[in-house]
This record gives C-alpha cells, sequence and structure tokens, in this order.
C-alpha cells in the first residue's frame, strides 16, 4: 500500500492505491494551516487504513512556498564576501514595471542588520585572492546569535566555483552553536551569479526551521500509528527524497504539488506509449502547462517565486520543472475593459464566492456562467450533485456582457469562452512553441476541473491531435501523480568552457563524472544503489549570454561524441531561434539527473460490465458555438469501453466534465481514459 | 467583417508576436548591451507606417524611435520594397539616436499585397568611430562617431547583400559580436515574421488589416481617459546639463508642459541651441524621452502604441539640444535625453505626487571598459549603464539601485559573470552609503559604489557621467540628493575624481571607483517619523551624526535603537 499526501492551499488531497486489492482510494479534507500535520492526519484517518500495512508514503506540501509568500519564515543571518552585502537589495536593479516611476523592487528576506561581511576572497578562477581570518568569521556569528537569528545563511562570491571558505565557515558557526541552522550557498547550487545564488541560500535559511519541525512532525504523527515503510518528500524536479534532505533543502520542495501532475501524466502516457506530451492543468483561478519529451519532464533553474509582468520576484536556483501559469480558469471572471474589449481573468470567484451559476453571492460573469449558458456544463447540478446550479444567476451575470454589446446572451457567452480558449492556447504556446517545440508532435493530458472543458479547443487551435483525459479524479491528480515518482536529485554546476579547445575534452568528462559522483553519493546516502543517471549541458554559441539545453549521451566523451553534441545543439538552437551561427560553442552547466526508481505503480484496467451505450446516454442539451446546436450527454461511467463516440458530445462523470467537438471523436480506453482524436 | 472576440484575438496574436521576437533576441544577442542591458527595441506597424500597432521596448528610452524608422524606410524606398528584404538604417537626427542604435526593417507581404513592418532596434557594441565602442565623450561631429547607415538594403529578396555586410564588418572593431547580434536580430524578425504569417493564414489579411486599426484606435481612446484624470494648466520647469564634454559652461534647459483634455502639449523652446559635444538629443530621442513620462503620469501599463501617443504633441525647435541638425554629434544623446524626461517629471512632480517621486540620479554613468584579455588573446569590453538612487516620494521613500528612468528591464551584470569573462575583479558592489541621499519627511533611494580593479597589463576606460553639478533634486522641502562621480585610482598616482573620460589608459590594478547618488527627498526632514529614522540607523543607512544634524533627533532616544534589535 502507498500514500500519496498533497497539502494545498485550501485542501489537503490523500490518494492511497493498495496493489494487493488494485484499490484506489481517495479523500479531500481542509488545510490547517496553523498545523498542516492535524489536517493530514484527518484525511488519513477517514480512509480506516492500516497504516502497519503501508510502505510508502510520499508527501508534497505548499508549506514551504506559502512560508515564503506569506513572509512567516524564521529570524535569519546572511554572511557575505566583504563589498557585498547589499547584494541582496541591490538585486539585479532592473525595474521591470518600466513605465511606473514609483517602482518598488520586491524587499529583500534579511534586513540590513542582519548582513554581515567577511574579509576572504575566492578568485575567479576557484584560487585563494584573501584567506579566511577565523576571528572574524568568530565575531560576525556570535554577533548574528546576539541578535538571535535561528537560521544562517552564507554567500560567498564565486563559492560556485571553489567552496571551500563556506565549509570553513560552517565548522565555524557549528563550533559555536550547533543547533543553530546553516545554509551554505554552494550546497544548494553550483552555478554562477551571486545575486540569485545568495537569495536561493537565504530563502532556505528562511523556511528550514518551520520545515524542519513539520516533517519531524509528520513522521512521529504516522510512526506513532504504527506506520514502518518509508517516508519520501516531492521535490520540485519531479522527483522525491529521503525527509533528511528535504529537512536541510527545504528549498527544493517549493513547487512538489503541481510537479506531481506532470509525473502523472508521465505515467500513464508511459502505460499507452505516449512520450510526448504538453500537460494542461485547468484549475478554477489558473491554468498550467508543462512540456515532456521523451518521458522527461524539463528542468530547469531558471525559477523565480511571485514573478510577473510587473515585479521580477525572488529568483530561486534550484531544479524545477519547466511550468508555465497563467491567470485563466474555470472560475475566471469576464469583464470589460475602459476601451470596450473583453477580457477574461486573471481575476478569479474562485471557490469562494464562486461562479454566479452557484448561488452562493457570486454577481460576476465566469467561464464556468459561460460554459453554462452555452450548454456545454450541465445547468442543473455539477460533481454528481455536489454542487446545485441556477441557470437563471448565470444568465444574469452574462447578460451585463451581452447589454454592453447588444448581443444575445448566448453570443456573449460564447465570446468569453473564445477569449479563454485564447488565453489557455498562449500558454501552451508559450512552454512549446517558444521553446522551440512543435505542439503537434504532441500528445495533450488535460486534467483539473476545467482542464478538459478548454482540451478540445486548444487542441483544435494548435492542431494537436490527440488528447488525453486521464482516468484519475480531476481534483487529487497531483496526489496521484506523487504515488507513481521515483526518487530523484538533479544536480547543476556553471563551469564555462568552449568545447573547440584541446584540452577541454578531459574537463567535460571530469565535470560530467564529478556531478555523477555526487549524485551517486546523495542517493547511496539516502540507501538507493540502483540509479540512472541522465545527462544533459547547457550551450550557446561563444559570446551569447543564454544558454539551450542539450541532452548528452552518457560514458566516456571523445572528438566523435563532440562533434555530436555540436550537432545536437545546432539543431535545437535552430528550432528555437530559426538561425545557427558559424561561432566556436561553448558549454556553460553541466547538469546531471539521478534517479532511482521506486517500485512501479500499476495501472489497473476498469470494469468492463454494466456499460452500454445506450445507457449511458443522458438525453440532448442544447448548445450554442456560433450556432444554435443540439449535442448527445453521456454519463462517462457507463460507457463501453473503446466504443467510439463521434462528436459533438458532452460527457460527464461525477468529478468533471469532458466535451467533444463537432469532428472530433472520442474513446474510453480500457483503463477509464478518455482518449479524443480528430 | 470579424466579431469583437475574433477581433480581440488577432490584436492579442500581434502583440504576442512582438513580444516573441523581443524575448528570441534577449536570448541570443552576442553583446551584454543587448542581453543584460536590454538596450531595443521591436515593433510591428502597419501598412502604412504611420504607427505602431505593438511594441515592446527593453527600456522605456526607445518607446518612440521605432515610427521614426519606418517613416525614413518609407520615405527613400517608397515603391521599391519586395517579400524578403531587409533594411538597415541609424541616422539619428531622421530615425534614431546615435550610431550605434541600428534598426532592421523587414516589409511584411501577404502575395503581393504590403500589411505592414516589423522592425527591431538595437544597440550595436561597436560600429567604428574614434574610439572603442564607437561612443564617446569628446566627438564634435558625427563623423567620428562610426558608419553611418542611411536605409541600406542589407538582405535583398532574402539574399544577404554581401558587400553592404562586408563594409560592416570591416568597420567595426567586434565583428563577431556585432554581426552575432545582427543574425540574432534579423532571427528574432523572423520569429514574429512566422507568427503574422500564420495569423494571416488563419483569419485573412482583412481581419488583421481591421485588428491593427483596432489597436490604434483602443490606444487613442484609453489615451484620453487618461488625460481626463490629469490636472489641467501649463506647468513650467528649467534645469542645467552639467556640461558638453567639450567646454565646462552649463547648458540651460526648460520646458513648458500644457495639459488640456484632449492635448498633452510640451514645448521645450528656450532651451540651449545644439552643442559642441556628443550630448546632443536628435528628435526622436526627445519623443521617446517625452513619451515615456507621457506613460508613467497616465498609465504606466497601457500599450505604448500609435494611438495612444496622438494626444501627445512635442515642440523642440531645430537646432537646439533637443532636435539637432547635421552634423551635430550624438554618441552620448542620453544625457540630454533624459533631461527631457526629467524636466516634465519635474514640471508635473508636485500636481501628481502618486505617479511621481522627486527626481533620481538620471545620469546613467555610462562606462566602457575595454582591452585585451591576457588570459585568451581575445578583446573584451564592458558596456554598461549603472543603477543609482531614485527620488522620495510623498508616502514613501524612494528606492536604492534602481536603473535610471531611460533604462528599464535592464540588469546589472553579475560580478561572477564578468570575473569570468573579462580581466577585472569586482571588489565590491554596495549601496552608497557614503554619500547618502537627499534628506526629507521621506528620504531618496541610496546609488550605489562599485570599484572595479584592472587583471591585464592595458585597458581602455571611457565614462560619461552628469548630474555632479546640478544634483537629483527634492519636492516640497526635501533636499537634493549628493553627486554621481567616478573616482580612478591610477599606481603612482593621486586618486582622481572623473566625470567624462574618452579612452583613458588604465594598467594592471589600477581601479576604477563608479559612485551613482542618492535620489531627493519629499517634504521637510524635520518631520521624519522616529522610527524611521531609527530603523536607518540600525540598517547602517544614516549615521547618528546625520540623523542628529539634518534629522534633530534628541540623542536621548538612541539607547531605544538597540531595544528594537
Amino acid at each position: 500500500m502507498r500514500i500519496g499526501i498533497d497539502i494545498g492551499g485550501a485542501f489537503t488531497d490523500v490518494v492511497v492505491f493498495d496493489e494487493n486489492s488494485g484499490d484506489l482510494l481517495w479523500t479531500k479534507v481542509e488545510t490547517t494551516p496553523d498545523d498542516p500535520s492535524v489536517g493530514v492526519i484527518k484525511g488519513v484517518e477517514s480512509l480506516n487504513l492500516d497504516l502497519k500495512n503501508a510502505d510508502l508514503i510520499i508527501h508534497g506540501q505548499t508549506l514551504a512556498i506559502n512560508t515564503i509568500i506569506e513572509r512567516k519564515g524564521a529570524k535569519i543571518g546572511l554572511i557575505t564576501t566583504k563589498g557585498f552585502r547589499d547584494i541582496l537589495e541591490i538585486q539585479r536593479a532592473n525595474r521591470r514595471d518600466m513605465y511606473n516611476f514609483r517602482y518598488k523592487k520586491p524587499e529583500p528576506f534579511v534586513p540590513r542588520y542582519l548582513r554581515l561581511e567577511i574579509s576572504e576572497r575566492i578568485k575567479s578562477n576557484g584560487e585563494i585572492l584573501r584567506p579566511i581570518n577565523e576571528e572574524e568569521v568568530n565575531a560576525v556569528v556570535q554577533k548574528l546569535l546576539e541578535m538571535k537569528v535561528s537560521s544562517i545563511a552564507v554567500s560567498l562570491i564565486n563559492s560556485y566555483i571553489n567552496p571551500i571558505h563556506e565549509k570553513k565557515v560552517y565548522e565555524l558557526i557549528k563550533k559555536i552553536d550547533d543547533k543553530v541552522f546553516v545554509t551554505l550557498s554552494s550546497d544548494i547550487t553550483r552555478e554562477w551569479k551571486e545575486y540569485e545564488r545568495t537569495n536561493t541560500a537565504v530563502l532556505n535559511a528562511y523556511i528550514m526551521p518551520k520545515i524542519h519541525e513539520y516533517l519531524d512532525k509528520i513522521e512521529r504523527e504516522f510512526r506513532n500509528r504504527g506506520f514502518k515503510g518509508n517516508l519520501f518528500a516531492m521535490l520540485s524536479n519531479g522527483g522525491t527524497s529521503t525527509f533528511e534532505f528535504a529537512k536541510k533543502y527545504p528549498i527544493y520542495t517549493l513547487e512538489s504539488g503541481p510537479v506531481a501532475g506532470i509525473v502523472g501524466a508521465i505515467k500513464i502516457g508511459e502505460v499507452m506509449g505516449i512520450k510526448d506530451i504538453i500537460t494542461f492543468d485547468g484549475g478554477s483561478t489558473t491554468t498550467k502547462a508543462s512540456l515532456v519529451f521523451n518521458s522527461e519532464p524539463n528542468i530547469t533553474t531558471e525559477y523565480y517565486i511571485n514573478r510577473n509582468r510587473y515585479s521580477p520576484g525572488y529568483p530561486v536556483k534550484v531544479p524545477t520543472v519547466d511550468i508555465i501559469e497563467t491567470g485563466n480558469g474555470g472560475t475566471s471572471i469576464a469583464w470589460i475593459d475602459e476601451t470596450n474589449n473583453l477580457n477574461v481573468g486573471p481575476k478569479a470567484a474562485g471557490s469562494m464566492p464562486g461562479p454566479a451559476a452557484y448561488g452562493r453571492g457570486g454577481k460576476d460573469p465566469t467561464l464556468t456562467d459561460a460554459y453554462i449558458i452555452c450548454g456545454l456544463l450541465n445547468p442543473e447540478e455539477l460533481l454528481g450533485g455536489k454542487i446545485k446550479v441556477n441557470r437563471k444567476l448565470a444568465e444574469e451575470a452574462i447578460s451585463k456582457i451581452a447589454n454592453y454589446y447588444i448581443i444575445p446572451i448566448e453570443e456573449a457567452a460564447y465570446g468569453i469562452i473564445k477569449i479563454a480558449n485564447y488565453n489557455a492556447s498562449n500558454v501552451i504556446r508559450l512552454i512549446s512553441v517558444q521553446r522551440g517545440y512543435d505542439p503537434r508532435d504532441f500528445t495533450l493530458f488535460a486534467y483539473g476541473g476545467s482542464g478538459p472543458m478548454f482540451a478540445p479547443f486548444v487542441a483544435k487551435e494548435l492542431e494537436i491531435r490527440k488528447i488525453v483525459i486521464p482516468y484519475i479524479p480531476a481534483g487529487v491528480f497531483s496526489a496521484w501523480g506523487m504515488l507513481a515518482t521515483d526518487i530523484r536529485h538533479d544536480l547543476v554546476m556553471s563551469f564555462p568552457i568552449r568545447i573547440d579547445k584541446e584540452d577541454s575534452i578531459k574537463i567535460i568528462n571530469d565535470k560530467f563524472y564529478e556531478l555523477e559522483n555526487r549524485v551517486k553519493s546523495t542517493l547511496a546516502s539516502e540507501g538507493f544503489n540502483e540509479i540512472i543517471i541522465v545527462r544533459y549541458a547547457e550551450m550557446r554559441y561563444y559570446g551569447q549570454e543564454h544558454t539551450v539545453k542539450v541532452p548528452i549521451m552518457g560514458g566516456v566523451i571523445r572528438d566523435v561524441e563532440i562533434e555530436e553534441i555540436k550537432r545536437r545543439f545546432n539543431e535545437i538552437h535552430k528550432a528555437i531561434y530559426s538561425f545557427t551561427l558559424d561561432s566556436p560553442i561553448e558549454i556553460v552547466n553541466f547538469h546531471v539527473s539521478g534517479i532511482a526508481k521506486l517500485n512501479k505503480l500499476p495501472i489497473i484496467k476498469i470494469n468492463k460490465e454494466n456499460r452500454q451505450i445506450d445507457k449511458a446516454f443522458k438525453g440532448i442539451r442544447k448548445t450554442y458555438l456560433g450556432k444554435y446546436d443540439e449535442w448527445p450527454v453521456y454519463d462517462k461511467e457507463l460507457l463501453p469501453l473503446n466504443y467510439e463516440i463521434q462528436g459533438p458530445a458532452i460527457i460527464e462523470d461525477d468529478t468533471s466534465t469532458a466535451i467533444i467537438l463537432n469532428d472530433q471523436k472520442g474513446v474510453l480506453d480500457e483503463y477509464g481514459n478518455l482518449i479524443i482524436t480528430w | 467583417m470579424v466579431d469583437i472576440f475574433t477581433l480581440e484575438i488577432i490584436k492579442n496574436g500581434l502583440i504576442a508576436a512582438s513580444e516573441e521576437m523581443f524575448y528570441a533576441f534577449q536570448r541570443t544577442a552576442k553583446s551584454p548591451v543587448i542581453y543584460e542591458v536590454l538596450d531595443y527595441a521591436v515593433g510591428i506597424t502597419d501598412y502604412k507606417g504611420r504607427g505602431l500597432v505593438a511594441q515592446s521596448p527593453g527600456v522605456p528610452g526607445f518607446s518612440g524611435v521605432l515610427d521614426f524608422t519606418i517613416r525614413e524606410v518609407l520615405n527613400k524606398w517608397k515603391n521599391e520594397l519586395n517579400p524578403g528584404d531587409i533594411i538597415a538604417t541609424n541616422i539619428p537626427y531622421s530615425g534614431g539616436t546615435h550610431l550605434n542604435d541600428v534598426a532592421l526593417v523587414m516589409p511584411v507581404f501577404y502575395k503581393d499585397e504590403l500589411l505592414g513592418f516589423i522592425v527591431n532596434k538595437g544597440h550595436w557594441s561597436e560600429i567604428g568611430g574614434m574610439h572603442f565602442g564607437s561612443w564617446t565623450s569628446d566627438a564634435n561631429e558625427i563623423f567620428q562617431e562610426g558608419l553611418q547607415l542611411p536605409s541600406i538594403k542589407i538582405y535583398i529578396e532574402d539574399r544577404p547583400n554581401r558587400d553592404v555586410i562586408d563594409i560592416i564588418k570591416a568597420n567595426s572593431r567586434l565583428p563577431e559580436a556585432t554581426l552575432g547580434d545582427m543574425e540574432a536580430q534579423i532571427g528574432s524578425m523572423k520569429v514574429a515574421k512566422k507568427r503574422i504569417d500564420e495569423l494571416v493564414r488563419k483569419y485573412g489579411i482583412e481581419a488583421i488589416k481591421e485588428a491593427m486599426e483596432k489597436l490604434i484606435e483602443d490606444g487613442e481612446k484609453l489615451s484620453k481617459l487618461r488625460l481626463k484624470e490629469l490636472p489641467k494648466g501649463t506647468f513650467e520647469a528649467e534645469d542645467y546639463i552639467d556640461d558638453d564634454g567639450i567646454n565646462d559652461n552649463p547648458i540651460y534647459v526648460r520646458v513648458k508642459v500644457t495639459i488640456t483634455d484632449n492635448e498633452f502639449i510640451v514645448d521645450f523652446t528656450g532651451s540651449s541651441n545644439q552643442v559642441n559635444g556628443s550630448i546632443n538629443s536628435p528628435l526622436p530621442a526627445t519623443v521617446s524621452a517625452v513619451r515615456e513620462i507621457y506613460m508613467a503620469v497616465t498609465d504606466p501599463h497601457a500599450l505604448p502604441n500609435a494611438g495612444y501617443f496622438k494626444p501627445l504633441k512635442i515642440i523642440a525647435p531645430e537646432g537646439s539640444i533637443f532636435n539637432p541638425k547635421k552634423p551635430a554629434a550624438t554618441s552620448t544623446y542620453w544625457e540630454s535625453m533624459s533631461y527631457a524626461t526629467d524636466l516634465v517629471w519635474k514640471a508635473l512632480a508636485p500636481r501628481v505626487p502618486e505617479k511621481l517621486s522627486a527626481g533620481h540620479f538620471l545620469s546613467i554613468l555610462a562606462t566602457i571598459i575595454g582591452g585585451i584579455d591576457d588570459r585568451t588573446g581575445e578583446p573584451f569590453a564592458i558596456v554598461e549603464p549603472q543603477p543609482g538612487g531614485w527620488g522620495a516620494s510623498y508616502n514613501s521613500d524612494g528606492e536604492s539601485a534602481l536603473v535610471a528612468s531611460g533604462d528599464g528591464e535592464t540588469y546589472i551584470a553579475s560580478a561572477e559573470v564578468y570575473e569570468n569573462r573579462m580581466p577585472i575583479l569586482v571588489d565590491r558592489i554596495e549601496l552608497n552609503t557614503e554619500d547618502g541621499v537627499g534628506h526629507g519627511k521621506y528620504r531618496g533611494g541610496f546609488g550605489i559604489i562599485k570599484d572595479y580593479i584592472i587583471l591585464c597589463k592595458e585597458a581602455y576606460f571611457t565614462v560619461s557621467i552628469g548630474r555632479y553639478k546640478y544634483t537629483p533634486w527634492g519636492v516640497n522641502g526635501g533636499m537634493n540628493g549628493p553627486p554621481n562621480y567616478c573616482v580612478v585610482y591610477k599606481k603612482g598616482e593621486k586618486p582622481r575624481i572623473i566625470r567624462k573620460a574618452a579612452a583613458l589608459k588604465l594598467e594592471y590594478g589600477d581601479k576604477i571607483s563608479l559612485h551613482s547618488a542618492g535620489g531627493g527627498g519629499w517634504g521637510n526632514p524635520a518631520e521624519r517619523d522616529l522610527n524611521l529614522i531609527l530603523n536607518d540607523i540600525i540598517n547602517g543607512y544614516i549615521s547618528i551624526d546625520t540623523a542628529e544634524k539634518v534629522y534633530k533627533l534628541d540623542k536621548n532616544l538612541l539607547k531605544d535603537i538597540y531595544k528594537k534589535l
């Protein structure tokens, strides 16, 4: 038995898979922000599990990221190289909101009086320019402790190339006080760029005491209830680690929720033989998209918290699955701007007050209301009756738009749907076209409450020929994805090197082996020895700044491999940016992933009996998508397997609704996945 | 006729095409001035070249130059444009800024019909001239500032015009970077072209034209709405630019801003004539500068397109420093251009306090350090603006260490990256608490101090620094900020304060210390909240001495400070 737990902002999801019986159980309980373990335990207990029989718990959480966003972390200190204590405040000095002459940059997480300097210095080639002065370090540490910091970040210039001084500072701190939490920037990332690395270390230090305490507590709670198996923490790179690792480097867990959904999609794709996937997670307030190529998620260290069009946010240089999110979901609000144009989102009605049709006090027209008016969503009830729908209220809300443009209400509703679909397509364009991939080569995996509603339109717009709507209930897909993860660590190291130089082949081999050895020893310390290694290099033409990621072969690299690497780089550069250059080529960052496979999660075929098309048929509904029409509605639970439904059609079950457009056709496969093609 | 919702989708598609072009250029350029400083702008215009329908400037200082560029190209080539042509132009007076900024223009056709233009104007690191980096503070005519490209076809019907490209190559001290940037510029335009072609295929050419029209109409409509919210009347300001880089005389500049329900008129009449040095601001640059502040006072989040700027009228007499004639030197044009922004800002700050702060450090302390890296034998060049302090506002302190008003999503480089790529040591980058800020009820933000130590046998240093004599202005009793300056430490010589230098020779171990100014204050310092003063002392932003002298802090309160920790 394995258990996946996902603590979200509003709900905590628990999903349990019992390998012996093949049963999949799940529940959703409210998150308890003051002590999230209360909600987790409540959820687990509500399923009446015997924890003695469970061998695996995989845990994802939003506690870490919320601690940062709500600024509820520890009082921390920062130790930097002399001359650089203000780097956290200077940042990159950019004015992202460039016409705003009262622009404010993000506030640093350590105030100036807790940022102290030491006079050591490492050179850019790793040599020591000024050695460490131990007395000075001791004095600085004493001062921070006197000011009652509980956690200290250390970030020294050029530590990415030689961390020896940071390690020395660690020893000295621990000698003075072995209880205080310490984060070394070079432990978290070996990438260059001092502001980004310092900020990453600072945020780790900031959340470390809290996450440490929480993980300790939840482990105790499970052990007290007889759990004897292994506990793993979900990471932002789509893998998991031991709790020990996550306690030291909680910054690696920030995106653990959304990322698990992508892992789930990969898992289902594997069973179906689909390797190139665009995931589309349509939530209530946002849409998230990610791209999976050859069953591998795209891992990047260009990740920011709270970044948007007008704010640079906070850089976090840890391996994170590349996800693009936009404020466009099922409850996004439609509004008319000052120049009379219709917009959808980013403001959303959320669960409170929710769409107008839910009758909880929402008055604004939302996308859900538009779906109801156009007949795409059930005008009486949703989620198997859990939500009562009032079409009249939806009409009232949408009529604000219709009256403004003096058009029929259905046309206004269809306008809202069209614009929301455009927004959704744009997210997919960003994650694919802008990264050099052609979306037509991919299968769209749509999940989340609104994902299956968007998917058929988006697929048409982008000429994606196949959509998979996974069989897992929409609301707990991420938690389910956690059950399918493997142990995974990614290491990235900056070591810029031109690959055309004579001595570079040796260095390239050395760097990859160095990273591989580190990844292997991390995994070995967690008890794993059977390890799959994957290599990448972030490369560019000599003189460029930005890089593209190139998959690198394993084993020894010789001249012939170098030629192949060059070829791959040129090909990828051309695909993304439409040209190649006749310039020398440089590797900037070396990236190694180490993966230890957990026991495979079996996917069970569903019951074929009692499924007939005439039983599944629920009736005909009037729809409007540019013209009035009548669409059949089917109950997904009763649809026969492998039966081809010619669109248009609406497929409902207790957790979500899917639609099949005019010239599309849908089939329920033997696992219960709905597959739409055209 | 397409419905209003589809039109909305096409509009967004055009904006997205421009944004994709912007992103692609940043990701592939070879010069830091492009990929970090974002000294470029891209856009799409309609077929009449009448106005931009979509643009994505990396720096606000480029908001106005693209439409001049298209007009210049149309004036010269009229009906002789064909699919696959790309035209390069960099003439300051008619279409631009300084010779380093080269605009590439690609006409977009559908079948035989001209639909519009794609334009990408970017700062090329080297285009010849008297000193390394091309721009210099000691030029006195344009011929010293580099190669002039008066709307030259560099691609003719998809074929590169080899002769012209060879001329460019031969005239650049950094041909690798220059041509690499040009390729990246063209590549990014192709990305936009592909996107526009898709839109045409899907919706048809008429729908695209209609959407372009709509974008401009919407812009004008929103602009007029915003104009209604501004105070009406005539507002004036005057100031001095330190000098022209050739002699030390201050240069008088002034503005009269008239705001009515339908117009925003900015009149620079009465400002100095064009000057001998290279600080002249060509008309397109002046227009950009004014558009930038117009966005700031009306709606910083509006789309900057031709329609939005319709209510804006700019008067800058020909032959003046804000509209110089050939052969005026313009290579450090920003020194005056930023005054065009700053004058309007100064005139309006007390009247539009929720949108505008007190004066900022203004001069970008533009710096070139170049030479040969002894480690590789290859040339290197740092070309960068510096960040500084911004002014206080009516309800908050100013921001520290931000790029100047003419720069936007402009990044300062990482010390670690610089040390790896260039033979220099970055000895410190810290907030400039030495020179301080303009004090007030709310104080200005801090500038920075950045120290570079040269680690090669020989390097050359060019710098242009303004607002040394005439410092960032305070508002309503707030004090002025300190000056911008630079100190050069050469072996065996006394340290020297420098404001302008052209290719000054430096040697191994020499140090350059750049000091940018803090912003101006807002309101009387005596009214400053005690907690804010104490907080500044705790954090080392101000000294106890300053607190006593400027803020009249009672010494007995000092013991409270340490309780706060």
